[in-house]
């Protein structure tokens, strides 16, 4: 049973390393990065507890909202998904996901406290 | 809603009439009058005459008096729907007699009420041309009842406009004996005062005096029972009290009645010549000889079952008990004891008034518009006593400040700063509309309520804590996130594929 897990975890890295364009791996780094810092924050607020929850609140949503955009324009710009993004150029994609970010990052800001 | 002038602490009141069956009306109805111009909400008086004084009627079923019962009240609202009464003015006193001889036999009394000023009118008490109100303004402050046989009152007096009066701030001192009519047993149940029937005294065959002719009437009550108020009885001494006539009882539910005298615990109340064939009106201390009641609009009523109590005879008798060893003492304490009275029955004692109240924040001198949750305020009130005709600041330890919004957030004592009560506290963490409330209520002393309402409003936006310590693992993760949004766009945006054909 482990042996097929660990053989599956294997093939499924090497065809990551071998199919999987730059570009997206560029963006799969950043997300791990992203989903590194929003466990810590997690992790951090269940230790030492809520009080400023609205700061907790918005770190995390910053975190999770970074997520979210990243893996957004992840899927839009991958190419083996172009039959369902027609009218959106990569271009396109990388303007919406800033545009997004912006306003996260306002709100954010300001809910910060 | 009830007023009273801040000058001379007379009242001024509009009653709403209401016919008395007010089972809910219960003692829990707090006093009710804004003493001062600053008070900026009082409580509407709704009540009626019964619940101010405190009775409860169930029913018709009430006293010996019944067969008035309901007519009674039918008077009393076509009476009171006419009243707006304001009673004002200096010491004008009413004294009805039974016979033009009680002022001479009273003399001493008399005398001494008017060298402190009280302008009295004698008049018996079947005078055809009685009256108390004219044209809706009461023409007396004060009325004396000295004429405890009297059946029926003359001119416009009866018990509905007695009764009246006292609902309108009227002071009554009533002098009753062993021959009282009905009016008077009448008014008695009117202010929570059961009397015992005519002909019956109080009897003590423990505590008589020497001169007693033989029916043992003639009672010696010590100063131990009298009720421990100062302000009411005066200082304490140590010579007794001469009494002779006709027993009270009060209900014990009713909680504006004072036991201003009681009997020993060896007295009771019968008809003296009979013997004895069922329970007594009254026994041991549950007999009060002399009993009061302040109204909750501070109206004040005595009774005193013996008339003779006040007469010259009594104050300057010699007294000492029957029982073997006993001392004598060569004057009684019924001239100091009727004089207490009659100073604080006729409000010249145990009046206090509220005088300006100002609230603050800490470190400045005026109200702001509304109050910010967590402020520290400062609170200052100046309480007032009367005290020989002047007002002078009161000294009381045990006021309290309630800080309300429908429950207390906050009760603490005020504390004596100069010539104000003031304190300093923080406000609750709570928003919303409260009321600062004085509510003082204590045994002799006239009922004092102060209420003074202002906003609390939450935090402005700009008024949150900042740059919270624990918080820095947040703010860092935002910035960071922000960093590393920049230097994957800025890589991003400047790769090149490497691998374009796979």
């Amino acid at each position: 049973m482990s042996l097929s897990v660990i053989a599956v975890i294997s093939r499924f890295l090497e065809e990551y390393r071998s199919s999987t364009s730059n570009k997206l791996k560029v963006i799969d780094a950043y997300l791990l990065y992203i989903l590194l810092t929003g466990a810590f924050q997690f992790l951090y607020c269940l230790l030492v507890g809520t009080f400023p929850f609205n700061s907790f609140l918005s770190g995390f949503i910053s975190s999770v909202g970074s997520f979210i955009l990243a893996v957004c324009l992840r899927i839009q710009i991958n190419p083996q998904n172009k039959g369902d993004f027609l009218s959106v150029s990569p271009e396109r994609a990388f303007a919406d996901f800033l545009f997004a970010h912006t306003v996260l990052h306002l709100v954010v800001v300001n809910f910060i406290g | 809603m009830f007023l009273i002038d801040g000058e001379t602490g007379r009242g001024q009141a509009s009653l709403t009439p209401a016919l008395a069956r007010y089972d809910w009306l219960s003692r829990r109805v707090r006093g009710y009058v804004p003493v001062s111009a600053d008070v900026v909400q009082g409580r509407k008086m709704a009540m009626d005459g019964s619940a101010m004084r405190g009775i409860r009627k169930r029913g018709l079923v009430m006293s010996p008096s019944l067969s008035a019962g309901f007519s009674s009240s039918v008077l009393f609202v076509l009476s009171a729907a006419l009243l707006l009464q304001v009673v004002s003015g200096d010491g004008k006193t009413l004294v009805l007699l039974d016979n033009p001889n009680i002022r001479d036999t009273h003399s001493i009394f008399f005398r001494s009420l008017a060298d402190r000023g009280f302008d009295l009118t004698f008049k018996t008490a079947d005078d055809p041309s009685l009256s108390l109100i004219k044209y809706g303004q009461f023409l007396y402050d004060h009325l004396i009842i000295f004429s405890p046989s009297v059946e029926d009152f003359g001119g416009n007096i009866n018990v509905e406009t007695i009764t009246a009066f006292i609902d309108g701030g009227g002071n009554v001192l009533v002098a009753a004996s062993s021959d009282i009519g009905d009016p008077l047993r009448e008014l008695g149940s009117e202010c929570g005062i059961e009397f015992d029937e005519e002909k019956t005294a109080v009897i003590d065959h423990h505590n008589f005096d020497v001169s007693d002719p033989g029916e043992h009437t003639l009672i010696v009550a010590d100063p131990e029972n009298l009720l421990k108020a100062p302000t009411i009885v005066g200082k304490p001494t140590e010579k007794p009290i001469l009494f002779k006539g006709v027993g009270m009882v009060a209900d014990p539910d009713n909680p504006l009645v004072l036991d201003i005298l009681t009997g020993s615990s060896t007295s009771y109340s019968y008809f003296p010549d009979r013997p004895i064939t069922q329970y007594p009106h009254a026994v041991g201390k549950n007999t009060l000889l002399i009993a009061g009641l302040q109204a909750r609009n501070n109206a004040r009523v005595v009774f005193s079952g013996s008339l003779h109590f006040f007469s010259d005879a009594f104050f300057n008798s010699p007294v000492q008990k029957a029982t073997p060893g006993s001392k004598r003492f060569p004057q009684t304490g019924n001239q100091e004891l009727a004089e207490a009275l009659s100073r604080w029955v006729f409000k010249e004692a145990g009046v206090l008034r509220v005088g300006a109240v100002t609230h603050h924040p800490v470190g400045e001198s005026t109200p702001p518009a509304a109050y910010t949750i967590t402020d520290l305020v400062e609170y200052s009130i100046v309480i007032e006593m009367l005290s020989e005709g002047r007002w002078v600041p009161f000294d009381g330890d045990d006021i309290q400040l309630e800080f309300v919004r429908i429950d207390p957030f906050v009760r603490t004592y005020l504390k004596k700063n100069g010539g104000k009560y003031s304190v300093q506290f923080k406000l609750p963490d709570v928003y919303g509309v409260f009321q600062f409330k004085v509510d003082y209520n204590r045994l002799g002393y006239t009922h004092l309520y102060s209420s003074t309402q202002v906003s609390v409003r939450p935090l402005q936006h700009t008024q949150y804590e900042r740059f919270i310590p624990s918080a820095y693992p947040y703010y860092a993760s935002v910035f960071s996130m922000m960093a590393g949004l920049f230097i994957f766009s800025v890589v991003f945006l400047h790769m090149k594929e490497k691998e374009k054909s796979d």
